[in-house]
């Protein structure tokens, strides 16, 4: 840090760092300045006007922008004189000369920038009597954002943060003087995974959200923090709600995470809290076969019977669990204590067969945090589109590749959003990854200046599966090479809002609470308060799924969890949940999988319960209530308690917040994290380190080639799917991108089908029919298609497929 | 000397022209820098800017097509709607406003019955008020086709539009209407010079935009 130079604001002293913007100092030290255009993590403009404050000049006094003004030594600044009040009045004046004076049918009055501070610094009166210029208002410029260019004052933040921050600028101004708009190109629409940014930021009603407009008025809104469950980065959010029904979410400012960013599937996707498909009720298969409505006392005891005779006869390991990964690590640890301490089973999984391995994800050493990001020389990037599955971190990483000079290493199999930023972009078929991380760690050919671009420390390698063809050893692999690199640390990729607070939790076969691995001291110290535990060892998601299927596992509980369209090979799932003898689910919806179990138990989940979650980098965070379950819903925790009270185990558990004192009591690693921290002085959370220092582990991990007349399949994720949360979530359902078979025109032209056709992609566990989509980023011979689209069936894990006109 | 195409609806560029805004791009350090003599290039191909034209320009240089056009509306001299065969620009900046353009121009919509910012129901003359032309010293001044005639009259302005209207030129030529139309000059505009001012894109005419690639019109 450079040395602080000293700056007079309004005849005061004050501290700040050389080359900051005068905006910012002052805001800092208590003195606001108004503006418009000014965004703290944008660059400034200087456009609207209204900072304008008088600074001292050899010359004489001389008005400037404050957020264009870098501070110097010495500076004497006015904020407040006769002369700039008059200049804000003025530009208050001249904003509003266009401005139309619809604020009592407009959202944004009550919580309106301009409308605040034309009263604060406004003339109170305008001169103007001519006619304001006129547009159709307001029009759609997507599916979820609509645009009131009538309102609109022209400051270029909503431009600014798409071509800036998410990179996709499909807005901009358009004409000239008097005509200027903002627009979309006529048949381009603002389809970006981030408009609803441009929303939050706008400084007057011109750009509206369709899933809120009309909704609410902001003085009738109730609020509370809380973090985002729909990615692993633990995105800090705003819960707005009236009349006791979600309304409304707006990203916090959170340093460490996501900066007061979001992308629309955390901003939208919160309709499904209160669809009407949410379980009021439990249910219980009657004598025809029929789920039916129970009471809570009949499906509990159904349940803990059904539990029961199975452990009678087969002991507690022909029981397993799958899920946790969506909920608060409260209801993951009463899930693990459940399951270990009531069952007997280390059967238990948080992933669905489509992560990595749990000591890689949780214990790794040298495990990048994501603030690491901002302070790194290079990137690399191997497994997930981020944009597509970790829309935090690839604004995050987007960021540190254009605006901090950080090299980026993007490797993928086909294009992704960061490609525009990478410094070099290794794009290649489905299976070959095992041969690209050996030229990669050679160095040498075309893999050479990627070598060079990874030379420069500190490297930053986010690693995960860039789809379900792909061994997961590559990314261990990959992890294992990125430990030569200078300062290296890696950050390896998961699935699911809780995925590491589930796996803190124990909720991996290897695994118990606080990252302890079992025969150790902690496993030992957990043994005495949750009693004897299971000794033998337990499957995970894919081995759960075998022995449901050949009879090795008889029961299976589900918490949140929907094998069905959640595991790339769901036609597994499909018949391992058809052969089980017992299937228990604690669900929201009736989905796949839980339409196939025996007892449904309604749970209450996001924005309902009140907990802690753990994000991507080991940072524990607060989630909080807003609005109450729906009809006899109970909390995860509450539903396992009871149902292990019936099966004569007292599980000790309270409440959540007495979980959380248990979880800081027994892992040693969350020793001191509890929720008055987290809700007051620590509200960005606390990052729990202990990890487990697992080394990654190198093998070589063979190149696979599809067999004679297939087709590598390259099987990856969309932002938004046919997962249950999207479904029930109308405003965001349709953005679905739908089923379609990607390939190369070489390919395309071979098979003689052109955009759009339909061909048939057969794999050995299944096969949809798909629209072709003519895509040069996809290597000749590979077929890209989305994961878990509306109406299509799984095609598996697999990495050949054939495809057929 | 203009060539006006008529708009073609073709999908989108042949691989010459392809090939032609490549060889452009090239030229400068960032792509995107080469927007503007692409969008002359594009400009050129259908007559005038289409949604087409600038969605391949936004390919060509890798930016979104609401970028390109972002920049091509700023810009007056882009046109985005067919014009007339002959387009006439009246100057109403300052100067050639203090000299009477506002009537050179009521003379000019009188004559033709078009208004400004329109075009004749044949297609064949457009009208336009524009900023300054650059040609202060000869106000008030008009281009036909960005050909300049300087020193302009009420009554030379009718002429010249009954001359389009009965003449029919194939080309425009700049020195040949100031000859005919034109009164006082600013300073002698030298010789007959295609791609300097005579061009509709004079300024890129070393990149080939106005008469094939880069080079070709040397000699």
């Amino acid at each position: 840090m450079a040395e602080p130079v000293t700056v007079t604001i309004n005849r005061r002293a004050v501290s700040a760092q050389p080359g900051e913007m005068l905006i910012k100092t002052a805001q800092d030290n208590g003195v606001y300045i108004p503006r418009f255009c000014w965004h703290p993590r944008m660059n400034p403009v200087g456009m609207c006007r209204m900072c304008l404050v008088e600074i001292e000049t050899p010359r004489g006094p001389l008005m400037v922008t404050s957020c264009t003004t870098p501070v110097s030594d010495g500076m004497t600044v006015d904020t407040t004189n006769p002369t700039v009040k008059k200049a804000q009045e003025g530009v208050l004046e001249f904003l509003l000369i266009n401005h139309p004076l619809d604020c009592p049918v407009c959202d944004r009055a009550g919580e309106c920038p301009l409308q605040d501070q034309t009263m604060a610094y406004g003339p109170g009166e305008s001169r103007f009597v001519e006619e304001k210029r006129h547009f159709e208002k307001p029009i759609p410029i997507s599916e979820l954002v609509m645009l009131d260019r009538e309102r609109c004052i022209l400051c270029a933040r909503c431009t600014r943060f798409s071509e800036e921050i998410s990179g996709d600028p499909l807005i901009e101004f358009q004409e000239r003087g008097n005509y200027t708009e903002v627009n979309t190109f006529p048949d381009e629409p603002f389809r970006s995974y981030f408009s609803g940014n441009t929303v939050q930021i706008c400084p007057v009603g011109a750009l509206t959200a369709t899933p809120y407009r009309f909704r609410a008025r902001p003085w009738d809104l109730t609020f509370v923090e809380s973090t985002c469950q729909h990615c692993s980065s633990g995105d800090r959010i705003n819960l707005q709600s009236s009349q006791n029904r979600l309304l409304r979410i707006l990203g916090v400012d959170s340093e460490p995470t996501n900066q007061g960013w979001l992308s629309d599937k955390c901003r939208f996707g919160f309709e499904y809290v209160a669809s009407p498909a949410r379980l009021t009720s439990p249910l219980v298969r009657d004598s025809e076969g029929e789920l039916r409505e129970a009471s809570w006392g009949e499906a509990l005891d159904y349940a803990a019977r059904a539990l029961g005779e199975v452990i009678s006869s087969s002991g507690g390991r022909a029981v397993a669990g799958l899920g946790g990964a969506r909920g608060t690590n409260e209801d993951a640890y009463a899930f693990s204590k459940f399951l270990r301490a009531a069952v007997g089973t280390n059967s238990v999984d948080c992933q669905m067969d489509d992560g990595l391995d749990p000591r890689l994800l949780s214990g790794v050493v040298d495990r990048a945090r994501i603030a690491d990001l901002e302070s790194a020389g290079s990137i690399l990037v191997w497994g997930p589109d981020l944009k597509e599955e970790h829309p935090t971190l690839y604004l995050r990483v987007r960021r540190a590749a254009q605006e901090l000079g950080a090299g980026l290493v993007v490797v993928h199999p086909r294009a992704t959003g960061l490609d525009d930023r990478a410094s070099v972009k290794v794009t290649y078929r489905p299976g070959q990854g095992g041969q690209v991380l050996s030229e990669l760690m050679d160095g040498a050919g075309r893999m050479a200046e990627a070598r060079e671009v990874l030379s420069k420390g500190p490297v930053v390698a986010l690693l995960g599966r860039p789809g379900y063809g792909e061994s997961p050893d590559l990314a261990e692999a990959t992890a294992a090479f990125v430990r030569s690199l200078p300062d290296a640390r890696v950050m390896p990729l998961a699935r699911r809002g809780n995925v590491f607070g589930a796996l803190d939790m124990g909720l991996s076969p290897a695994l118990l609470p606080g990252r302890a691995q079992r025969g150790t001291l902690a496993a030992q110290m957990l043994a005495d308060r949750w009693g004897e535990l299971p000794a033998s060892s337990g499957r995970d998601c894919r081995g759960i799924l075998e022995g449901l299927e050949s009879g090795g596992i008889e029961a299976l509980v589900l918490m949140g969890a929907d094998p069905v369209r959640d595991v790339p090979d769901g036609e597994l799932a499909r018949r391992a949940l058809g052969n089980a003898g017992v299937v228990v689910a604690i669900d929201q919806f009736l989905t796949d999988s839980s339409r196939m179990a025996d007892v449904v138990f309604p749970a209450m989940g996001f924005s309902e319960v009140e907990g802690t979650v753990t994000n991507i980098e080991g940072r524990v965070l607060k989630v909080n209530r807003l609005t109450p379950g729906p009809g006899q819903s109970r909390p995860d925790w509450a539903i396992l308690s009871d149902l292990a009270g019936r099966m004569g185990v007292d599980l000790g558990l309270v409440s959540a917040q007495q979980i959380s004192g248990e979880i800081e009591e027994l892992a040693d690693i969350y020793r001191g994290v509890n929720w008055e921290r987290l809700d007051w002085e620590d509200r960005d959370g606390i990052v729990v380190s202990g990890d487990l220092g697992y080394v990654p582990v190198f093998s070589h991990v063979a190149s696979v080639d599809p067999r004679p007349g297939e087709m590598a399949l390259h099987y990856a994720r969309t932002m938004y799917d046919d997962g249950v949360m999207m479904r029930e979530s109308p405003s965001l359902s349709p953005l679905a991108p739908g089923c379609a078979a990607h390939l190369h025109p070489s390919d395309a032209a071979r098979l003689g089908v052109g955009e759009g056709d339909p061909v048939d992609v057969k794999s050995a566990s299944g096969s949809l029919r798909a629209g072709v989509v003519i895509d040069p980023s996809v290597e000749p011979g590979v077929v890209y298609v989305p994961f878990n689209q509306p109406d299509t069936p799984s095609l598996g894990s697999v990495l050949g497929v054939v495809v057929e006109s | 000397m203009v060539e006006i195409r008529s708009p073609s609806v073709r999908r989108g560029w042949s691989e010459s022209v392809r090939a032609r805004a490549s060889e452009i791009v090239k030229q400068y350090p960032d792509p995107r820098s080469a927007v503007m003599p692409l969008l002359y290039l594009a400009m050129a191909e259908e007559g005038y800017l289409t949604d087409n034209g600038m969605r391949e320009v936004a390919g060509a240089v890798g930016l979104t097509p609401a970028q390109v056009r972002a920049v091509a509306s700023f810009y007056t001299m882009y046109k985005r709607e067919n014009p007339g065969r002959y387009l006439i620009s009246c100057c109403t900046s300052i100067s050639c406003m203090l000299l009477g353009s506002d009537e050179v121009l009521g003379a000019i919509e009188d004559e033709s019955d078009v208004a400004a910012g329109e075009t004749d129901p044949e297609g064949l003359i457009s009208v336009e008020h524009v900023e300054c032309i650059g040609a202060c010293g000869g106000a008030p001044a008009v281009t036909v086709n960005y050909e300049l005639i300087e020193g302009m009259t009420t009554e030379k302005a009718r002429e010249l539009v009954r001359w389009l209207r009965a003449a029919r030129p194939e080309a425009i030529v700049g020195a040949e209407c100031q000859e005919l139309f034109g009164g006082r000059r600013s300073f002698d505009w030298g010789p007959f010079d295609r791609d300097s001012a005579l061009g509709p894109y004079p300024a890129f005419g070393p990149l080939g935009t106005v008469s094939g690639p880069a080079g070709e019109q040397d000699g």
